[in-house]
């Protein structure tokens, strides 16, 4: 049977990996921070998938984020998605060569079809996760700071349209709070999609990761929440979730 | 040991060194040239993206008559990886149809049902039925990671093993020395680190 998958997810900005909270960005700590306190090489085990966002306002800096995964994905053996700021078809060329398996596309699904079309053309519409950031009905691209002129609907037919692999699908309002998935919109969505989803936004412990896996039709949970799950507890919400019946791989 | 990773400029190669250096293979080439290829003792072809692409960049670098040569004269061993795998094949329907190298009988089509998403994607299962050398000392259900729209099917004895999403396909096979996978080993923690040395051990 086909496992459902818990995503860890890390933003990045200029240099440090950080707190998102309505897509306004705490930084924590570099990537020694990182690495002492969520050792990837074991809690890999607790994970079934790894993105990586570069989420730099401004200028992003695609050569040193590309350095940083080359840095922290090796000896990860499960797939990796990396993206921000892919502005052409040479980003992602040096995102793949760095250790990504698919990419991360937000801004250039809505400006540049051409591009995703030409990413695909090369790599395959698996190797392509469309990230959708919305809030209540609107999507934002750009980080979210600016809102598009159609209905999420609309967009998530849109993209499927472009044909991607996943859809990466977040919710501003719950983005880092830690109060729980936008269990609404997302049973929306997923009446909607076929294409398997990933959802994001709000989890803060393993009963929200599991209230989102119950939906019908969420390929992925993920989190991007650096606070709530270091040291044991990502292992522990994963073994949690499994004695209750969730559909994940015991590693 | 040598371990050459056939680049015909498709495929997350990096992904598979890194593996590779994981169980200990330190002497790893990455290249479309005959003589390295030739001078490999184990052949593996990757592979991401569309049948069609593939083969055109395959034929573009002569690469079906050097791997035709290399697989099925000199009998080295390969290992095709998810679309590396169908490539072994002898045909696809993704797009038109599309011929592959033939060294193995197995066609590929699209998952033709609306009961389920497209791609298959994530972790499945796949149970071992019987003796294969790829999953040799491992245990009988095993979770591999998957990520295709196209499935393989045979009507021949290839030593497949089987893997299902809604429908039968052929997550693994295994004859003589050409063995290919659908999932992706080098994706799949333990259990695809261990198909990998398996593959380079007894093959």
């Amino acid at each position: 049977m086909l496992r459902q998958r818990i995503i860890f997810t890390l933003i990045y900005d200029s240099g440090f990996f950080s707190q998102s909270r309505n897509f306004r960005l705490q930084k924590v700590g570099d990537i020694t921070w990182l690495e002492d306190n969520y050792k990837f090489q074991d809690i890999a085990f607790s994970l079934d998938e790894l993105v990586v966002l570069n989420a730099t306002r401004g200028n992003k800096n695609i050569l040193k984020f590309t350095r940083m995964l080359n840095q922290l994905v090796g000896d990860v053996y499960i797939p990796i998605a990396a993206g921000g700021g892919i502005k052409s078809l040479n980003d992602a060329k040096l995102l793949f060569d760095n250790g990504a398996d698919k990419v991360v596309i937000n801004s250039a699904l809505y400006k540049g079809q051409a591009l995703v079309k030409e990413i695909v053309g090369h790599y395959g519409k698996q190797s392509v996760v469309a990230s959708v950031d919305y809030k209540n009905n609107d999507v934002y691209i750009n980080n979210g700071t600016e809102k598009i002129d159609m209905s999420l609907q609309e967009y998530i037919d849109y993209v499927e349209s472009i044909g991607v692999g996943e859809i990466y699908l977040n919710s501003i309002e719950k983005d880092g709070t830690g109060f729980g998935y936008d269990i609404d919109t997302i049973k929306q969505v997923t009446g909607q999609v076929n294409t398997p989803l990933i959802i994001a936004g709000g989890a803060g412990n393993e009963h929200h990761l599991m209230k989102g896996a119950n939906i019908k039709n969420v390929s992925a949970v993920a989190t991007a929440n650096l606070f709530n799950f270091m040291g044991d507890s990502l292992p522990n919400a994963r073994e949690y979730m499994i004695n209750n019946d969730c559909n994940l791989v015991k590693w | 040991m040598k371990v050459a990773i056939v680049d015909y400029g498709m495929g997350n190669i990096r992904s598979i060194v890194s593996a590779l250096k994981y169980i200990d293979i330190q002497d790893i080439v990455v290249s479309a040239n005959e003589q390295e290829l030739k001078g490999a003792d184990k052949i593996i072809l990757p592979g991401v993206g569309s049948f069609a692409a593939a083969m055109k960049l395959i034929k573009n670098k002569n690469l079906d008559s050097i791997l035709n040569e290399i697989v099925m004269h000199q009998k080295k061993p390969v290992l095709g990886i998810c679309l590396g795998m169908q490539l072994l094949g002898s045909s696809s329907s993704e797009g038109d149809f599309n011929k592959g190298l033939g060294f193995v009988d197995g066609s590929v089509d699209i998952f033709n049902s609306d009961k389920i998403i497209i791609p298959h994607v994530g972790y499945n299962q796949v149970s071992i039925e019987k003796p294969l050398r790829l999953y040799r000392n491992m245990r009988d259900v095993l979770d591999f990671y998957f990520v295709h729209s196209y499935k393989m099917t045979s009507n021949s004895s290839i030593g497949q093993n089987l893997c299902q999403y809604d429908e039968d396909f052929i997550a693994s096979f295994e004859l003589e020395n050409i063995a290919g996978t659908q999932f992706h080993p080098e994706l799949s923690q333990m259990n695809g680190l261990n198909v990998m040395k398996n593959f380079v051990e007894l093959f």
